[in-house]
């Protein structure tokens, strides 16, 4: 299958995109958790979708131990969202939702509960990020439920029917840190090559309108 | 003609921008892609008017709203940001912006943001 090029100017529009998404999806749950987030410049990168996992693991910081949200959405922009933090993380995590008062409790209850705090994290920034950049580009995606791992980023189950291993894959990146908190993620968004091709006639239709 | 500073590190943005400017004014545009190619900009040209990103490389725009307030604090900047949460917004007013515009900026919002700009502008003489 023949490599699909973004332009820099493509390449731009959806860099801003990803800047208005990740900004609305910061202020959504910041609201939730009273507490602001540091916004980083996203970045853009095009890669074979058989790296895939290499990539995410690179993303992730191999040398850490982290934990990941994954949710699929299914439209005309179709891929995978994935939310990476390092494995520490989810303690804090949960103190920022007023639950730190849990010591007396069981491990299996404080992982649980890590877990349903990552889960509604995920869900707050993935959802918003996801669906301002397709309200912008005329898209309306569903969500499967979001799914949580530990320390397990290369082993996120990667359908093939979503990621042909010989198409290319796009993926999208912020870096993000919450305020006064020591904790840093990534939410990295990732969309197959059907996804792209569509992506690029949207993002040219969007510009359209301002030229 | 009133002379505009355009800070964002998308050029996309920019473009956005200059498009969403009223058809019936002329402006002389000062374009700057992060904050601190906007302080020397500010500085050259000094401009009546700046819309700011806040989320760039090189020099946020919290920190060059900032500086060029130090600069000259009676300069009217009107942030144009991706970052709609509350605390942004409150430290984006505290800094001295006259007011913020949300991404995607629209025609409407762009204008209603110069004629208080231009309001203010009156206000100084």
């Amino acid at each position: 299958m023949a490599d699909i090029q973004f332009s820099g100017v493509e390449k731009d529009i959806l860099q801003e995109l990803m800047n208005i998404g990740f900004g609305q999806a910061a202020a959504d749950l910041a609201q939730v958790i009273d507490l602001s987030i540091e916004l980083s410049v996203p970045d853009i990168q095009l890669f074979k979708a058989c790296e895939l996992r290499k990539h995410i693991g690179t993303e992730a910081d191999s040398d850490q131990e982290f934990s990941l949200v994954e949710q699929y959405f299914l439209g005309k922009f179709k891929g995978i969202a994935l939310l990476v933090f390092p494995a520490t993380s989810g303690k804090k995590l949960v103190s920022l939702f007023g639950l730190q008062d849990q010591s007396n409790k069981p491990t299996q209850h404080l992982e649980l509960l890590e877990k349903e705090v990552m889960m509604e994290v995920g869900n707050i920034l993935i959802g918003a990020c996801v669906g301002k950049i397709t309200e912008l580009l005329n898209d309306v995606v569903i969500y499967s439920p979001p799914r949580v791992m530990i320390q397990d980023v290369r082993n996120s189950a990667l359908p093939r029917n979503l990621f042909d291993p010989s198409s290319m894959a796009i993926s999208m990146k912020t870096v993000f840190h919450f305020e006064q908190q020591e904790i840093s993620g990534q939410l990295l968004l990732i969309a197959n090559q059907e996804s792209i091709t569509w992506l690029k006639s949207a993002l040219n239709a969007f510009m359209e309108q301002y030229q | 003609m009133i002379t505009l500073l355009i800070v964002d590190d998308s050029p996309i943005a920019r473009q956005i921008l200059k498009k969403c400017l009223p058809k019936e004014s002329a402006f002389s545009i000062i374009e700057a892609a992060d904050g601190q190619e906007a302080l020397e900009k500010y500085r050259q040209y000094r401009p009546e008017i700046t819309f700011m990103d806040m989320t760039m490389p090189v020099m946020d725009g919290f920190q060059a709203i900032a500086e060029i307030k130090q600069i000259d604090p009676q300069a009217i900047i009107i942030a144009a940001t991706a970052d709609v949460q509350q605390k942004a917004r409150q430290r984006i007013i505290e800094l001295g912006a006259l007011m913020q515009l949300a991404k995607p900026v629209s025609p409407k919002a762009v204008r209603n943001a110069l004629a208080k700009a231009e309001q203010a502008l009156r206000e100084q003489l």
